[in-house]
């Protein structure tokens, strides 16, 4: 009797250890934790911000953060979507407002600025409505934005120098581009940083948007026979054309994007057409350590520059991507938790704070009502170059592949290196993505 | 009570209803749960099937046409014979080499046996830099050697020889810590004896060691080929999404990239039904061709 009594204690308690192992950590006694995810991390801009931010909130309202942030990619979407389709979505997130964020909208998973407002009147009362964007899902709006974005042109200004390549201005043409590269290449250097094979993100962009026009970007189109389906297949073959003229690296079907921002920063590589993220990334690999501010190497920080992207047709350089297309969401799980409620929309109202948001949005825009009054004199010199590029822009046009999402990207995307090497033929490639994408 | 304590059955129940209940939720279900799914068409990871594809049996054909389903299967063949003769046939040669010296014995079955315990994405990593195209570590050593141009180990060409070298380098040890052990099982007597009547160094491995380790290097084999259907992290680290060109997939790493890159779920759970075809017959096969002998 008594070792049946033992053996179904033992019994007892595997089962009891494994019920255990479903459950999360709770919350400790007199303090809410939440659990974030943003895309402030790694080489992002604003990574130390974000942890200065919300560390200062932890402070002030006794609340923990867990903080589950990721650099933005392909891989940290999947994450997003397989999250919340299991249920494990966070409590915060920051995120996409466009097509990647339809799954979670469509499935009710995040609750919208105007619930939220019937019960916090005062949620996000300092931003301007009319800057956020509404779901592609149902109009209504969700996410509350921090700071906007653009996509330019960063150059290494030591290699022009060296190849005797002046810096490109607002004119700046696709013939021009291709003249400089040869200069470039001739010298020894390699013009174009970008990895093909791994983030073809940016070019796929411009190229698509060098045949179009600021008016026609953001139209998908209908099938690859129709103008903008013509456009997609000229961008597809102009970067064929600049990857069989040699502009890319060696290695940049094998490389990954990390590799070839190497080669930007360590005075291998020209130009690098990215985001306005990327100007944290580089003032990071001016610093000797990338964590301390007071590390920076002011010289070499100099010798970065950044421009407009090559135009071409009806796209003037200056028309660039750009807006604001991200911002916290607040999912129903934690609206649904009386114990989260008020700590989520307490978190989600201080990092969207009017004193939170300038140390976020330094040279990129905002949708707050009160534009934050920028001190220059903190800024470092490549921030001051990207004000003043900005200040030259003719459009800002949201990005075509925000809309563009899921399966439909593979063949373009992942199949960027079949197109370029003529395994696949751009028409072939555009046209199964446009059929992935009207099936979806 | 007195020997009937061995007839009733009930206890021994008790402790194996939960770790089958385990195995039912966590294995079997999923496991039918995912033959099913081949079948279905399913839009994201996670979400139900919104009914069956037409016609039902779709993914299996599609896989018949998909030029990378076969590149998958011919590198992950070819894993298996890098195994085989990478991690098996060099453990052998250490195991023998290491089981002629007098002293350090342990010191190499220490240091043979470490990449075990490291892990694999860790590894990934550091090979990483060791064939990085700029600054890595062997083009350094090119490039003082006097080289001129840099190497991209990563290209297409090649890339198959990067991926297989680090997981045939992690494998050798925990195959030679078997083998050793095996060499250990054989009397000195024989070897002795062996010695006395006149043998060589060889002819003692060849007549005494290699027909006694017959077993043991049979168990390592087929440990061997079916570990290297299951090899994934390491390749993912160093190729994502197949990289160069689609060149570098193997049949675990093409079933990911389709389940949780393209988001082509119910497609990635036909590959992973493939997988477990391939690595029913393949098992077979290697049961069958290194049978063990009975002495």
């Amino acid at each position: 009797m008594r070792k049946r009594f033992i053996a179904a204690m033992f019994a007892g308690t595997m089962i009891l250890s494994l019920t255990a192992c479903g459950k999360g950590a709770g919350s400790g006694k007199g303090q809410v934790e939440l659990t974030v995810t943003t895309t402030f991390a790694g080489e992002d801009t604003n990574a130390q911000n974000y942890k200065d931010a919300y560390q200062a909130w932890e402070k002030e309202t006794g609340n923990k953060v867990v903080d589950t942030s990721a650099s933005s990619d392909e891989t940290f979407k999947a994450r997003i979507s397989t999250d919340f389709e299991t249920g494990s979505e966070p409590d915060v997130l920051f995120f996409f407002n466009g097509a990647d964020a339809n799954s979670f909208i469509e499935a009710g998973k995040v609750v919208s600025i105007d619930e939220i407002r019937k019960e916090y009147p005062e949620y996000a009362d300092n931003m301007n409505d009319d800057l956020i964007a509404p779901s592609l899902v149902d109009g209504k709006k969700y996410a509350i934005p921090v700071n906007g974005y653009w996509e330019a042109m960063f150059v290494n200004t030591e290699i022009l120098d060296a190849a005797g390549v002046s810096m490109p201005d607002g004119s700046y043409t696709m013939d021009q581009f291709k003249a400089d590269c040869e200069k470039i290449k001739a010298a020894g250097y390699a013009p174009i940083a970008a990895a093909l094979g791994n983030i073809p993100h940016y070019w796929w962009e411009f190229a698509i948007f060098n045949n179009q026009s600021p008016a026609t970007h953001l139209e998908i189109p209908a099938s690859v026979d129709d103008a903008n389906g013509k456009a997609w297949t000229a961008g597809m073959n102009d970067i064929k054309e600049l990857y069989e003229l040699g502009y890319f690296p060696d290695n940049t079907l094998s490389a990954t994007d990390d590799e070839t921002f190497a080669m930007f920063t360590e005075g291998k590589a020209a130009f690098l057409i990215d985001g306005s993220w990327k100007v944290g990334g580089i003032v990071g690999a001016c610093q000797s350590d990338p964590e301390d501010a007071s590390t920076l190497d002011e010289a070499k920080l100099d010798q970065f520059d950044v421009t407009y992207v090559p135009g071409k047709g009806d796209r003037k350089a200056t028309d660039l991507v750009g807006g604001i297309s991200m911002g916290y969401y607040i999912t129903k799980k934690a609206w649904d938790d009386p114990a989260k409620r008020a700590a989520a929309v307490s978190f989600v109202e201080y990092m969207t704070s009017d004193s939170v948001i300038p140390a976020f949005c330094e040279h990129a825009a905002s949708a707050l009502k009160n534009a934050p009054e920028v001190d220059e004199s903190k800024f470092n010199s490549l921030q001051i170059k990207s004000m003043s590029m900005m200040a030259g822009t003719t459009s800002l046009t949201g990005a075509v592949q925000d809309l563009f999402q899921g399966d439909c990207r593979v063949s373009t995307f992942d199949g960027m290196p079949e197109i370029v090497t003529g395994k696949v033929s751009a028409e072939d490639a555009v046209a199964e993505g446009l059929a992935a994408y009207h099936n979806q | 009570m007195g020997a009937n304590i061995y007839r009733n059955k009930k206890p021994a129940l008790v402790f194996l209803v939960p770790a089958f209940l385990f195995m039912a939720v966590y294995l079997y279900y999923p496991f039918f749960k995912n033959i099913l799914n081949s079948f279905m068409e399913i839009k994201q990871l996670g979400s139900s099937g919104t009914g069956f594809n037409t016609p039902w049996y779709h993914n299996y054909r599609e896989m018949l046409h998909d030029e990378y389903v076969w590149v998958s299967i011919k590198n992950t063949l070819l894993m298996m014979a890098v195994t085989l003769a990478g991690q098996v046939g060099i453990a052998i040669a250490l195991a023998l080499m290491v089981d002629n010296i007098g002293r350090g014995k342990q010191f190499f079955k220490t240091v043979f046996f470490f990449p075990i315990v490291i892990s694999a994405t860790a590894l990934g990593l550091l090979f990483n830099l060791l064939f990085l195209y700029d600054k890595g570590m062997i083009n350094q050593v090119l490039e003082a050697l006097g080289r001129k141009e840099l190497i991209d180990w990563k290209a297409e060409g090649i890339a198959l020889l990067t991926m297989m070298l680090p997981v045939m380098w992690q494998y050798v040890g925990f195959y030679f810590v078997i083998l050793v052990t095996g060499l250990n099982n054989i009397s000195d007597e024989l070897y002795e004896a062996a010695k006395i009547d006149g043998a060589t160094a060889m002819q003692r491995i060849r007549y005494i060691s290699l027909p006694l380790l017959h077993n043991v290097i049979c168990t390592c084999s087929v440990l061997a080929v079916t570990g290297a259907l299951k090899v994934f992290d390491l390749p993912w680290t160093m190729f994502p999404k197949g990289m160069p060109l689609k060149s570098t997939f193997l049949t675990g790493t093409y079933m990911y990239y389709h389940t949780m890159e393209t988001k082509n779920v119910d497609y990635g759970s036909a590959l992973a039904v493939l997988i477990v075809v391939l690595g029913i017959v393949l098992s077979k096969v290697v049961n069958t061709v290194f049978r063990e002998k009975d002495y």
